[in-house]
């Protein structure tokens, strides 16, 4: 059964001049134990989505779906207040730049027992505090902090990013969530801290069977850490499925483009010579274009794609084109010159065709 | 040959003409606005739409109230005071006074303060430093008290309530004129102007000045209904307009003593400055609630 | 810490020198002696004349007039009232209590009022509540407070009789002169009727106290919901939200206090208006505090009292001021920077 089942997911903005879909049509579903990552450039709308699941945009933002099951049961058809209940208990969410997420007034200690379940404790008063602090020390253990006497009394702004960060997780293991999302977790970091927090989260992926939904911009970084990955564009889906097959075989010319951009695969390329980028940039909220949004940088576009296009199935590999890239391999070494005079020939061609 | 549109193309105005469009679209500021405008007409054009003058009493009509109270005469609209002067007259001239003249102490000590903050900006070191504790230490006067005693020294009188408010409101420019110059300094675009090799004074006034014009403008609203007020509370206390000039304050004053037997000499002036200082405000909040929609937009 | 206080000790002595020479060139630009105007004897004879001359030390430069202007203010000779022909300095120690009395009570008041209404409002932003509460906001901060203050006498102390109008207390009280403050004199004193005259005290205050505060609630409204929406935006009350805890808990335990530390610092600053409001509100309540007898001063040419007046009227706002930059500053360790302006 899958843990979380999105379909068709809309994000709507209400702006003076009209509703402006944000993030169109998105499906996503994740299972027990899995590790998912999503991964867009910035605007592409990743952020809202995580958000939009756990219930916590304002009321600007408009959120419609298809479908939205989580564990069995359909959120769609209970209340915002029952909604907002059942998730909070079931999903936990970590954010980027985790010193600002803390409140700068209290202790540590403070925020960490705030996060604790009342009911889990038993007794008088004396007891329930004592069994309180127990539990916070129990926590900061189980995210790798070893100081906790430190760390308990002092305030957000006297720690570094990373045991912020680490902090942040003990507060969402608080409520031994199910689903622990993860937007950006490492952005503000150094990479030897990256790789801590994701060791971290994957430790606790494996010991607790945690599903974790990963989000990020850096697709090579993602993928020594997911077991299956989303790719979105501009608030549209463009490809899913298990790491192997998107970082190998990747369908989409955007995850394509994504695939090539990274420093692996440019190991290669002789010297002085163009990195291999889409030209163009993300488009903006006001100027999106129709259709497939990709539209106005892709490579291959042409006239059908002013069509949103629906997402086609190959064996649990989803991608969302009218023309997937189907039997180019990726990954061998003299295939980058090869690649760029596909590219050019099938330019080419689309030329003449339109 | 006439040739439609193929093409939509769309409008980028400016941003004042951005600021106006959102304005004109809120409808209370619109309305503040609107009256804004009619008490300028009024303080202008008082002495001919006026029915009666404000110095002449009818000796045989005093106090009398306003015509909607059994006792009142249709021809005093507003009723009249214990000299028999006309109420509606007398706070139709005193428009102009104290409407009028806070325009004008706002325009003169504006210009005053721009230039000083502008080109006090410019100085760095020793000479700036000095300027920010004297002028900390007279904007934490409060200006009233400031006003009172100019006027101490210069004796009552309107003209001379003129001057004080208009030494009063000059350090409030400099302080916002410095502070936004300096801002504006520190952002990139006037060192590329500087890379150009223009010259301080170019740079003040092309590139800089265009882009605080609307922050000023928003401290000078604010200064007006200060000094509509304090004009109002020097006539008042008899330090302002001397009698018989219809300022409102002062006509509030006259009317104490007869408190409570015709208090409309009291309840009157009072909207009037109500009335004024309100629509200022309006008018202020409404280009502050703009300028902020359109750095979000 | 400590160049921050040696910082603002300096800031202090040198605004106290230059409020001296504003008030010492004060004696230069009224009308008649200087030397008259400084000590306040109008009917000096001609050796009383020599002796003040003396005193003064008018036959040198300016400077050394400064100088012995300087030394008469630090030994607490402010001169004579030129109306009362008593010393002044005895006159202003008991009237400034009063005056202090008036602006802490109003001060209370309109923080009381003030802030969480504008908390009410930030957090019902852009609805129906938020929309009355501004415009309230904006109609209190623009009606002329002596216009508020005779409608105030007219409906609460003519129309409903329910409170007086002028003076502190009641005439037929005798309550000794201590503090000036009067609470702090009624519970000090021995007199049979104290509750009495503690009820006759509060009545008297309240009219004056609440027609002061009204300014100053609004621009509280302004500032507690200009701080309020900025940290209902912020990141940790995003993500205390995505911890679970209801709006309610989000509010009193974090928002509030965030929202706070930003307004404490306005608070002192803010008392300057107050006093400037609480000296046009005394003279419409016959309160007997120091703005009544500056303006009846300044009604009667009494030129002496005027400057030292307005000297030690000046001196005591800036000292609230620095007083409370320095409590700000010791509080909250972020505020130590480098401040310029206001």
């Amino acid at each position: 059964m899958n843990l979380l089942d999105i379909r068709n997911l809309s994000i709507e903005l209400e702006t003076p001049t009209g509703r402006i879909l944000a993030v169109d049509h998105v499906s996503l579903s994740m299972k027990e134990g899995e590790v998912r990552g999503l991964v867009g450039e910035s605007g592409s709308g990743k952020s809202l989505l995580a958000q939009a699941i756990i219930g916590v945009l304002e009321d600007k933002w408009h959120v419609h779906a298809d479908r939205f099951h989580w564990r069995g049961i359909d959120l769609l058809r209970l209340s915002i207040e029952e909604r907002k209940a059942l998730l909070c208990k079931d999903i936990a969410m970590i954010f980027q730049e985790p010193m600002s997420c803390l409140v700068p007034t209290t202790t540590i200690g403070a925020q960490l027992s705030e996060a604790l379940d009342n009911k889990q404790f038993t007794g008088y008063f004396w007891q329930k505090t004592k069994q309180r602090k127990e539990a916070v020390i129990k926590l900061l253990h189980k995210v790798g902090i070893k100081k906790h006497d430190v760390c308990i009394n002092s305030y957000p702004h006297q720690l570094t990013e990373a045991i912020c960060q680490r902090v942040m997780i003990a507060i969402a293991l608080a409520g031994q969530p199910i689903l622990l999302i993860a937007d950006e977790p490492t952005a503000a970091m150094e990479s030897t801290n990256q790789g801590q927090i994701f060791r971290l989260l994957a430790s606790l992926n494996q010991l607790k069977n945690m599903s974790i939904l990963s989000i990020s911009h850096d697709l090579e970084n993602i993928t020594h850490w997911t077991n299956t990955i989303t790719v979105m564009y501009s608030g549209q889906f463009v490809e899913a499925g298990t790491t192997q097959q998107i970082f190998t075989k990747p369908m989409h010319p955007y995850t394509r483009a994504l695939v090539d951009s990274s420093p692996q695969a440019n190991l290669q390329i002789p010297v002085k010579s163009r990195l291999m980028t889409l030209p163009g940039s993300i488009p903006i909220l006001k100027h999106l274009p129709i259709g497939c949004r990709l539209g106005p940088r892709c490579p291959r576009a042409q006239q059908a794609c002013v069509i949103a296009p629906k997402v086609n199935n190959f064996h649990g590999h989803k991608v969302s084109c009218h023309f997937p890239l189907k039997k180019e391999p990726l990954r061998t070494e003299p295939s980058r010159k090869e690649a760029l005079n596909k590219c050019d020939t099938e330019q080419v061609v689309s030329k003449e065709i339109f | 040959m006439a040739r439609e549109k193929i093409y939509q193309e769309e409008i980028f105005p400016s941003p004042f003409m951005q600021l106006w469009l959102i304005f004109r679209r809120t409808p209370v500021a619109m309305l503040g606005f609107t009256c804004f405008l009619f008490l300028i007409f009024f303080a202008i054009f008082a002495p001919l739409l006026a029915p009666y003058s404000p110095v002449e009493g009818h000796l045989d009509m005093i106090l009398l109230p306003p015509a909607w109270h059994p006792d009142g005469n249709v021809s005093f609209l507003l009723g009249t005071d214990e000299l028999g002067r006309d109420m509606l007259s007398r706070l139709m001239y005193g428009t102009s006074l104290t409407f009028g003249l806070s325009f004008i102490v706002v325009i003169i000590s504006l210009v005053i303060g721009v230039i000083i903050g502008s080109l006090s900006a410019l100085t760095k070191g020793f000479k700036s430093s000095f300027l920010n504790h004297f002028l900390d230490v007279v904007l934490s006067i409060p200006s009233l008290l400031l006003a009172i005693i100019i006027v101490a020294i210069l004796g009552p009188g309107i003209s001379n309530t003129v001057w004080a408010i208009v030494i009063v409101l000059i350090p409030q420019f400099i302080h916002i004129t410095r502070y936004a110059v300096k801002e504006e300094f520190r952002k990139d675009y006037v060192l590329a102007s500087r890379l150009d090799g223009a010259s301080n004074f170019r740079i003040l006034h092309y590139s800089v000045l265009p882009n605080i014009v609307e922050r000023i403008m928003s401290q000078a609203t604010l200064a007006q209904s200060t000094a509509i007020l304090e004009i109002a509370t020097l006539g008042f206390l008899g330090l302002g307009a001397q009698i018989p000039l219809p300022e409102w304050g002062a006509i509030l004053a006259n009317g104490l003593e007869r408190f409570y037997i015709a208090p409309w000499t009291v309840y009157l002036p009072g909207l009037a400055i109500l009335f004024a200082v309100v629509t200022t405000n309006l008018v202020g909040e409404g280009m502050r609630h703009a300028l902020k929609l359109r750095k979000e937009s | 810490m400590l160049i921050f206080t040696l910082r603002r000790i300096s800031l202090f002595i040198f605004t106290m020198l230059i409020l001296a020479m504003v008030s010492f060139s004060l004696s230069f630009l009224f009308p008649g002696k200087s030397v008259i105007n400084l000590s306040g004897q109008i009917n000096a004879t001609p050796s009383q004349l020599i002796t003040l001359n003396q005193n003064y030390q008018t036959d040198k430069s300016i400077i050394s007039q400064f100088g012995s202007y300087l030394s008469h203010i630090a030994s607490g000779d402010l001169g004579q009232s030129m109306a009362s022909q008593s010393p002044i300095a005895n006159e202003i120690a008991k009237l400034l209590p009063a005056t202090i009395e008036l602006s802490l009570v109003a001060l209370f008041i309109a923080m009381s009022i003030g802030i969480p209404l504008g908390f009410i409002a930030a957090i019902n932003h852009n609805k129906a509540s938020d929309n009355a509460i501004l415009s309230f906001a904006m109609v209190g901060y623009s009606i002329p407070v002596f216009w508020l203050g005779l409608l105030a006498i007219l409906f609460f102390s003519i129309g409903l009789g329910w409170l007086p109008s002028a003076g502190q207390i009641s005439l037929l009280f005798e309550i000794e002169y201590v503090t000036g403050i009067q609470f702090i004199d009624i519970l000090l004193s021995d007199s049979p009727y104290k509750w009495q005259a503690f009820n006759d005290a509060s009545a008297h205050i309240i009219l004056p106290a609440c027609v002061v505060s009204l300014a100053p609630a609004t621009i509280f409204i302004r500032l507690s919901r200009a701080s309020m929406i900025e940290v209902l935006a912020t990141g940790y009350i995003r993500a205390a939200r995505a911890k679970g805890l209801s709006s309610r808990q989000i509010i009193f335990r974090h928002a509030i206090r965030n929202a706070l530390i930003k307004i404490v610092r306005h608070i002192g600053l803010q008392f300057a208006n107050l006093v400037t409001i609480a000296m046009v509100t005394e003279v419409i309540f016959s309160w007997p505090g120091i703005g009544r007898w500056l303006i009846e001063s300044i009604y009667q040419r009494d030129y002496t009292a005027i400057q030292s007046g307005l000297l030690v009227l000046s001196c005591f706002i800036f000292i609230v001021h620095i007083l409370t930059d320095f409590i700000y500053a010791a509080l909250n360790p972020l505020a130590r920077g480098n401040k310029h302006g206001s």
